[in-house]
């Protein structure tokens, strides 16, 4: 797994081994393709596949010092609170959040199977472009 | 609304064994006369201390009032009474939503979907709970009144009468939404898409939203957030904190690009700051 543009990323897929796709790539390596080129966007300070229901992270490309934990736990379940407003509201099923704080921004893709895509980054990051290849992600992943 | 007061008043006065005390005190209820309601309503259980509707107007009252327990122990009379009474089966659904108990909420609704299956307002609730639910708190005992628009009960009965705070926006009473952190309206509104009030759901679901926001950005050292930007099927949403406490909700239509649904938002949220301040909040 290569590096993202600055610092040393703590890299990993956890859960079951690998399966593989008609085409021979396993799971595992479509999840940490994706994760890599979401992390090479400048400002971003990792990328994470989180289990949408139980908030743990399945795959993971870190830079030191980010809480994947942490980051998997908080963004699952503000993907579920946001969901729930959308509902209230009427505006239907959720496929893309970010969070706005003055010290960075966190985005959150729900994908196929469960699986949300999620990253964290500066504040002086490229929304735009993250989200593209988030949503890119979300939708070819396991697809 | 002022005939109606009137002429359910002089039936009353012709026949004071009447049930129209509970049309009349709904009516008071509804142009916020709270109190006066509240004696109609009491009187009126004397006389007829098996009326359903009677303790379900109270309830409502109650509810207005912000004494959610005494709405809650008024409702539970109406279905010892008549257990299929959709109105108090409605009001404690929505009751046990805005309280956090979701697992009796989900099974209120279900009880009520059963026997009012077209009920729009439960089935996005039960949506809602289903969907992990985000529940404000409760309002506690005495709190002050939330005003003749805020009800805990029915969010498909649009409120009368909300500031105009957001007058000259587009969208200013059906797709902007000022709420506080217990998750009661401010000001605004928000509707369905039947055109039917969804203000006082979506503020509960929102004052949900807005603390799990404050402790995502403080656990990942983010500082203060700021937005929350939600891109749905249906529509695109910003949530934004104003002052302290308080919550923006901006509803734009898909079409409508996101840099752009950020920028209006500011514009709302700045006139919202504006209109607290004015209030001494």
């Amino acid at each position: 797994m290569s590096a993202p543009h600055r610092g040393q990323p703590a890299t990993g897929a956890t859960g079951a081994p690998p399966a593989r796709s008609a085409a021979g790539a396993s799971t595992t390596d479509q999840l940490q393709r994706a994760l890599d080129r979401i992390s090479r966007v400048r400002g971003v300070r990792g990328s994470m596949w989180v289990a949408a229901e139980d908030g743990i992270p399945v795959a993971q490309l870190l830079m030191e010092g980010v809480k994947g934990k942490a980051v998997a736990a908080l963004a699952a379940s503000l993907a579920r609170k946001v969901s729930g407003a959308a509902a209230a509201t009427g505006a239907g099923r959720v496929r893309f959040v970010q969070m706005e704080a003055a010290g960075g921004t966190l985005l959150v893709a729900p994908a196929a199977q469960d699986l949300l895509i999620v990253a964290l980054a500066d504040s002086r990051v490229n929304i735009g472009l993250v989200r593209l290849e988030m949503i890119r992600a979300a939708e070819a992943a396991l697809a | 609304m002022a005939d109606d007061v009137r002429s359910l008043t002089a039936a009353l006065a012709r026949d004071p064994a009447s049930l129209a005390y509970a049309d009349l005190a709904e009516a008071l209820r509804r142009r916020g006369q709270r109190h006066e309601a509240l004696q109609v309503t009491l009187q009126g259980l004397v006389r007829h201390p098996m009326h359903a509707d009677g303790h379900d107007c109270l309830a409502r009252i109650y509810a207005d009032l912000g004494d959610l327990e005494r709405a809650r122990l008024a409702w539970s009379k109406a279905l010892e009474i008549a257990p299929d009474h959709l109105g108090s089966l409605r009001g404690v659904a929505f009751l046990l939503f805005r309280q956090g108990d979701l697992a009796a909420a989900e099974a209120a609704l279900r009880k009520l979907l059963a026997r009012a299956p077209g009920d729009e307002g439960a089935r996005r609730a039960l949506e809602v709970v289903r969907a992990g639910g985000a529940p404000a708190a409760a309002a506690p005992a005495g709190a002050p009144a939330a005003g003749p628009g805020r009800r805990v009960t029915e969010p498909r009965l649009l409120s009368a009468r909300r500031p105009e705070v957001f007058h000259g926006f587009d969208g200013a009473t059906n797709d902007i939404l000022l709420l506080d952190q217990r998750g009661l309206v401010l000001a605004g509104g928000l509707t369905d898409a039947e055109g039917h009030d969804a203000s006082e759901l979506a503020a509960a679901a929102l004052a949900g939203v807005s603390g799990e926001a404050v402790r995502t950005a403080e656990y990942l050292g983010l500082d203060a957030w700021s937005a929350i930007v939600a891109e749905a099927e249906q529509a695109n949403l910003v949530v934004a904190p104003v002052g302290d406490g308080a919550l923006l909700l901006v509803r734009r239509d898909r079409s409508m690009a996101v840099g752009l649904a950020l920028r209006f938002a500011e514009r709302a949220r700045g006139i919202a700051l504006a209109w607290l301040q004015g209030q001494g909040a």
